[in-house]
């Protein structure tokens, strides 16, 4: 026995030395989960012959934990457009430069001035998408492209309804079916809001993120989530459609960022310039099935990507908004309707 | 143990029905409602990791494809290795540490302050593990600042700390269900302390020893929370990577590797019972 465990905690040492001895080129990314293409990354890993780690998060908020205590060592993130401008504000970003970067020039103009990043200094993006709802056009055989339907069901819809639980997401839907302003602090307003809220719960089922799964269970027939989940769960239940409602509707973008602290800044910089090649960027996409910022990527990209209507904004679609992240007093505000919601 | 065996157990389910708790009414029914709320959830994921389709809700048809795909996923296979490595590792030195406590809180007599040793040596059950993980990141995140050193160290010293008790309860209730004499009778026979704990003590004591090694192995490879908070670079444990999968839809490649979880721990248990069993 005793022989036996020694030799287990020699190996065991070993193996871990093992792992502690890589090459002088490591690259450590810190990302959500099933969102970074194993062939994108291994196309890297050949061309520059550097190793990368690729480890998940499972929530913005445990990113931003890790990462403020500092230390962390990682040297790429992927925060959401909102985080982006939190992170840039607490000094947690360095101050790369892409837009000085060679392949700077791919990026598409439009994602250049970007509320979070200015002129884009200190990220690029990664994939983008936009916040709507699915509806299962069976069931309800109307015009999908209304953010009535969630407010003021139909009566097929009635008790078939998934919310995200997601205050945001929520509140911001709300607001655009009234015709208010976003980071909206005027009380009358809100308060309307509140009743409207209310009013509609008595029709939703749920408020859960496992919106892929509420669809092609069939738990319900009208849920709000993101284009790419929804691209997923019409392969299991090809009736379901994607809405792009008149009153509008969230767009939002994952950007990839260095850390201030990163330990491997110039491998961190080398890949910034990488992923904006519409080849890599092409690659994150086919994997991750939503769109990129990059230029130059159709031809790269699966067929089924380049024409999904959850992915390609048909024409007549209101733009997708991106909100700012809103003042602390707004914020207060949501998050009194929000408990109050939820109760 | 000895005197109820003589009793005859026919005679006191006659005599005593109203009393024994198993012929309370209602007793089989809770009991069968607590079964399948546990288990049933279990029984619908190990069946479906075995869904042709790639949805977990809906069943096509029999098939091996998620196994197949989760045993080549590359992700799957480096987080599998570091779970067992760090559990390894972790089990290992918490229950060298704990058969220590144990020895140190059984084997002498009270001294002043030994509860309270034992309370912090249990700390790790008491304390919410969200607060231990949140700790646990402050304090390392100084270190590495201070110190610059970086690895999977940090994980397993925070996966010892708490494995520590689990492996510590097994260890001390068999040291204190063993017999004292024999270790009086080794001491007369002028055995040294150092001989007394090697030929008698430890020997009597290993089923503690392994049951509490199994232990701290399987709620090393369970943890998520201190992990999730404490884990570098390259250093995603198996549930780790499940959760991250969450966000994005669970497939039955999930469910498959969860499967093969549920075998091993499954296999752990029967042992640690068998084991337990035979040796007393």
């Amino acid at each position: 026995m005793k022989k036996t465990i020694i030799s287990l905690v020699a190996a065991t040492g070993l193996s871990v030395a093992a792992s502690g001895a890589m090459a002088a080129g490591t690259l450590n990314i810190y990302n959500w989960g099933d969102y970074t293409s194993p062939e994108m990354i291994k196309a890297f890993e050949e061309k520059y012959d550097i190793k990368v780690n690729v480890d998940d998060f499972d929530s913005m908020e445990t990113m931003l934990a890790k990462v403020s205590e500092g230390a962390s060592g990682y040297d790429i993130v992927v925060p959401g457009d909102a985080t982006v401008k939190v992170m840039i504000d607490k000094g947690l970003l360095a101050k790369v430069q892409p837009n000085k970067m060679a392949n700077f020039k791919n990026v598409d103009e439009k994602w250049v001035d970007v509320y979070w990043d200015q002129g884009r200094d200190y990220s690029i993006p990664y994939q983008w998408g936009t916040t709507s709802f699915t509806v299962d056009t069976d069931v309800y055989k109307g015009d999908i492209n209304t953010l009535a339907l969630m407010f003021d069901a139909p009566k097929e819809l009635k008790g078939r309804i998934n919310m995200l639980n997601d205050m945001g997401d929520v509140i911001n839907a709300g607001l655009r079916y009234l015709g208010y302003e976003r980071c909206n602090s005027n009380r009358a307003q809100m308060k309307e809001l509140y009743e409207l809220l209310v009013k509609a719960k008595a029709d939703w089922r749920t408020m859960d993120y496992s919106i892929i799964e509420k669809l092609t269970s069939r738990d319900v027939d009208l849920s709000q989530g993101w284009n790419g989940a929804s691209k997923r769960a019409r392969k299991d239940r090809p009736t379901l459609s994607y809405a792009y409602p008149k009153e509008g509707f969230t767009g939002w973008m994952d950007n990839l960022a260095v850390l201030k602290e990163a330990p491997n800044m110039d491998n961190a910089k080398l890949f910034m310039n990488y992923m904006m090649t519409p080849k890599a960027a092409a690659l994150a996409s086919n994997f991750a099935n939503y769109a990129n910022g990059i230029k130059g990527t159709e031809k790269f990209m699966t067929a089924d990507l380049n024409s999904s209507r959850e992915i390609v904004i048909p024409a007549g679609a209101p733009a997708p908004e991106f909100v700012p992240p809103c003042d602390q007093s707004v914020t207060d505000l949501y998050t009194l309707v929000w408990t109050n919601l939820k109760k | 143990m000895a005197d109820i065996k003589l009793l005859n157990p026919i005679n006191i389910r006659k005599k005593d029905k109203s009393v024994d708790l198993k012929y309370q009414p209602g007793f089989s029914q809770i009991a069968w409602l607590c079964l399948i709320v546990l288990y049933a959830p279990i029984v619908v994921l190990v069946m479906f990791s075995f869904n042709a389709n790639r949805s977990v809700t809906t069943w096509t048809e029999f098939s091996w494809d998620w196994y197949i795909k989760a045993w080549h996923n590359e992700g799957i296979q480096s987080a599998a290795f570091i779970s067992f490595e760090v559990a390894t590792i972790s089990a290992v030195l918490a229950t060298i540490m704990a058969t220590m406590a144990a020895l140190v809180t059984t084997r002498i007599t009270p001294y002043w302050g030994m509860n309270s040793a034992i309370t912090i040596i249990n700390q790790p059950l008491m304390v919410p593990e969200i607060v231990t993980a949140v700790a646990t990141l402050v304090f390392f995140a100084a270190i590495r600042k201070a110190t610059g050193v970086t690895g999977i160290g940090y994980l397993i010293a925070a996966h010892t700390c708490f494995c520590i008790p689990f492996a510590y309860m097994p260890i001390k209730a068999r040291l204190e269900g063993m017999n004292l004499n024999l270790e009086h009778a080794a001491a007369d026979l002028y055995a040294s302390p150092i001989q007394t704990f090697r030929r008698v003590t430890l020997p009597l004591l290993m089923p503690g020893i392994v049951s509490g090694a199994m232990l701290a192995f399987i709620v090393s490879i369970d943890d998520v929370v201190i992990s999730l908070f404490v884990a570098g670079p390259g250093e995603t444990t198996l549930p780790l990577f499940i959760l991250g999968q969450i966000r994005r839809g669970v497939t039955p490649e999930v469910n498959a590797v969860a499967t093969v979880f549920l075998i091993i721990s499954v296999i752990l248990v029967t042992f640690i019972f068998l084991f337990g069993k035979n040796k007393k």
